[in-house]
């Protein structure tokens, strides 16, 4: 196999990747992305209709409108809130598995490791209960309740979590969510053939889905896991291809829903499976971590000190991973498993396992989970992954990158980590704002992509550009997993920031660039400046504080884009979503959104030019709240 | 002599072409923000499609003998000794259009909006990556290849 890719791979910001990536003999996405680089013209701009079988129509100056009469606004409105509401559906299925996996932990009397996580919800959604069992049942029954609702009654918790201020203003506007799994039925509904053709309609709807991906499909999901798996606490740990430990078994990770390992990964250092391990060879069982739900696993890592072994990269860096020949197998439970790796695991012989349907690989085994046989399917897993090691190792040549990534990374931040960091108070952090030590907040988050200059290029060089300018960066998803292993996360980056964050960050022995993990964990970057407006006094599209997902990816990332949309703030992509062939989608995004919600949305891929027109909205609103 | 070959057999009728003649001559736009709706928006290439023999693309051969060029009367057309290119200067024209009756192909064509001028394919002399169209095919059914006379 393989025998017919292209020798040229794409550029990485990641030089030592991209150099491993380059020499490989295997086929991966790096090099797939100069075949697939002439690009459709009318799918860029969102002007190409597959609706129905008259088409697909295209506008074109002969054909300005379908056969069915559908304007561009009216592709391009309908293409997007389709995938806004694909995009809602993957992170509203996260969130209901999680929900599901604490209500069966809760009812079955399992341990739950983060006792702060479950104070914390149970005070946001007034749950009285001394019985921590019975308080984190009804937690999740309290979520399950609202995922279920018909999208005509309005989910309870949103004003629970919700700011206020954001609330209102939602309410004012008609976008309070209904169920949140009907509302992802409403929106496919709502976009086909021949049904709505009201573009501003569908792009309300669309911060409707943004409302609930956001507060249930990423904070809560965050914070039930928290529950189960443990709080995320700082620390330092080793990421990039280093980590990977060839003396032991090694199981890749892939997906976004920590609590499906969270006993088989307790599981792995109980001393008879280490023996089973010893028995043909190994030291014992290793994580490794990729895509979110390493990062996920990174950002607990206090807690699986011994079973896990860091963070090995982002999404288009698994094909890398695994052709380092040291990866036994691979256990998937959502996405990003790219099929790219498919045939290299045929090819290293790596055993592949699903634990979730809605992400089967084609010549994977499917395992779907059941909590109540998690002890009988762990010892599967861990006879069929023992199986695939005897059956590889030392006939699979290794290929290692000890240079690659680094061991300082700093780790584990969360809205409840960093505030306890800074002495359980945002006090010193907004002072710090308020004297122009640290002159704003950028939230980079979101996917790692191919384009916008290559794997990582916009994401990395965006950062470098505002943290020169004294913006402090918190990033979440797998642009994380790109800025830790150029060492943007490690201490020493300090030295890359303007004079006034360098100092701050060295005087407290951080990096620049805060590491907040896994693109769930935008729902913790919502919540520290939530926490912080309300410290202020202001609502959120006041404070000095950005986003940007440079390297937006796939439909789910456009869901959280429209819930930062709805909470009213700058959102910056590197390349437009599919939208630019819309005048009203334009006109909307761009500058209607600053008096609906007070959110806005800016095209750059050049990270100078980005830097400067963030670092601009960041002056104006200092220079509005008179600091 | 450079020239845009075509091979009808490749054809997808995905009319990126057309994009990419459009962007081509909108000053400053690219495929995420050229104007399809714009009155100004004129393709210089074209897609036909037959029931027996599929897509048909039609471009500007730049013929060798072009009969758009012996029927300028104002000199508005003129074929590059150097190039072999039939180029076009505007403000010569006088838009009697004779040009356009004569092309064997059916490829020029008076613009849209006005009525004062011919839209016809310049090879993208002021790219130096060649004609956009040919860029911008995803099949490969338009190259420019060298040809000798």
């Amino acid at each position: 196999m393989n025998s017919n890719f292209s020798c040229k791979t794409c550029a990485s910001a990641d030089q030592k990747l991209e150099t491993f990536i380059s020499n490989l003999s295997v086929d991966t996405s790096h090099h797939r992305m100069e075949g697939q680089s002439v690009k459709c013209g009318f799918g860029l701009q969102g002007i190409c209709c597959r609706l129905c079988s008259n088409g697909p129509c295209r506008i074109t100056p002969d054909g300005p409108k379908g056969v069915c009469g559908a304007t561009a606004d009216t592709m391009v409105a309908r293409n997007f809130l389709r995938a806004v509401s694909a995009g809602s559906g993957c992170y509203i299925h996260i969130v209901e598995n999680t929900a599901l996996m604490l209500k069966k932990t809760a009812a079955s009397k399992g341990v739950l490791k983060g006792k702060v996580a479950l104070a914390k919800l149970a005070e946001i959604f007034e749950i009285n209960e001394a019985d921590e069992h019975v308080c984190a049942e009804k937690i999740a029954d309290m979520v399950l309740a609202d995922l279920y609702k018909p999208d005509y009654i309005k989910m309870e918790l949103v004003e629970k979590m919700a700011y206020k201020p954001r609330f209102d203003r939602w309410k004012e506007l008609g976008i309070l969510p209904g169920g949140a799994k009907s509302e992802v039925f409403s929106g496919v509904v709502k976009t086909s053939t021949n049904l709505n053709s009201d573009p501003v309609d569908m792009y309300l709807n669309c911060l409707k889905l943004g409302i609930s991906t956001g507060l249930y499909g990423l904070t809560l999901t965050n914070l039930l896991n928290d529950v189960m798996l443990g709080e995320p606490s700082i620390r330092l740990a080793p990421v990039g291809l280093r980590v990977i430990d060839t003396d032991y078994i090694n199981i890749m990770i892939t997906g976004h829903q920590h609590s499906i390992f969270s006993y088989l990964q307790d599981r792995l250092i109980q001393d008879d499976v280490i023996e089973k391990a010893k028995a043909v060879g190994a030291k014992g069982f290793k994580l490794v971590g990729c895509t979110c739900v390493g990062q996920d696993l990174q950002l607990r890592g206090e807690h699986y000190k011994e079973v896990f072994n860091g963070h090995a990269g982002n999404n288009f860096t698994s094909e890398a991973i695994l052709a380092t020949g040291a990866i036994d197998a691979v256990l998937s439970e959502f996405n990003c498993t790219l099929p790219g790796i498919e045939p290299i695991c045929d090819e290293l012989k790596i055993k592949q396992i699903c634990l979730d349907d809605v992400s089967k690989k084609a010549n994977a085994e499917m395992k779907p989970f059941v909590f109540e046989e998690k002890e009988s399917q762990s010892n599967e897993i861990i006879d069929a992954v023992i199986e695939s090691y005897q059956a590889r190792r030392g006939v699979v040549t290794l290929n290692m990158d000890a240079d690659h990534g680094n061991d300082d990374t700093l780790t584990g931040v969360s809205e409840g980590s960093l505030k306890s960091f800074l002495g359980g108070t945002w006090k010193p952090l907004i002072d710090l704002i308020v004297k122009g030590e640290i002159k704003g907040i950028a939230g980079v988050v979101g996917c790692s992509s191919l384009t916008a200059g290559g794997h990582d290029v916009l994401t990395i060089n965006l950062v470098k550009e505002l943290i020169a300018k004294d913006i402090l960066v918190l990033s979440a998803g797998c642009s994380s997993g790109g800025l830790e292993n150029v060492g943007l996360m490690s201490p020493s980056a300090a030295s890359l920031a303007g004079p006034k964050l360098r100092a701050v960050c060295e005087s407290l022995g951080i990096p620049p660039v805060l590491n907040f993990g896994p693109c769930l964990a935008i729902g913790r970057l919502e919540l520290v400046a939530t926490e912080l407006a309300e410290a202020i006094g202001v609502d959120l599209p006041q404070l000095p504080l950005v986003l940007s997902a440079p390297q937006w990816l796939e439909e789910q990332a456009l869901a959280d884009g429209a819930f930062g949309l709805a909470l009213g703030l700058p959102l910056h992509l590197g390349l437009p979503p599919f939208v630019t062939g819309s005048p009203v989608a334009v006109q909307v995004f761009t500058q209607d959104m600053l008096n609906l919600t007070g959110g806005q949305l800016i095209i750059d891929d050049n990270a100078k030019s980005a830097a400067e027109t963030l670092d601009a909205i960041i002056e104006k609103k200092r220079k509005e709240l008179n600091i | 002599m450079k020239r845009i070959i075509i091979d009808r057999e490749k054809c997808d009728g995905c009319l990126n072409c057309n994009i990419a003649c459009i962007s081509a001559h909108e000053e400053g736009s690219n495929f995420y923000t050229v104007n399809m709706q714009s009155p100004e928006a004129e393709t210089r290439n074209f897609i036909k499609f037959d029931a027996q023999k599929g897509y048909l693309p039609i471009f500007c051969r730049h013929c060798d003998e072009p009969e758009c060029v012996l029927s300028c009367m104002s000199g508005a057309l003129e074929k590059d000794p150097l190039t072999g290119h039939v180029q076009y200067d505007e403000s010569k024209c006088a838009a009697c259009y004779m040009c356009v009756m004569n092309c064997p192909y059916g490829v020029l064509k008076p613009d849209k909006q006005t009525r004062t001028k011919v839209i016809k394919c310049d090879f993208c002399e002021d790219k130096p990556d060649g004609p956009s169209c040919v860029k911008a095919c995803p099949k490969k059914a338009i190259e420019v290849k060298e040809v000798s006379l």
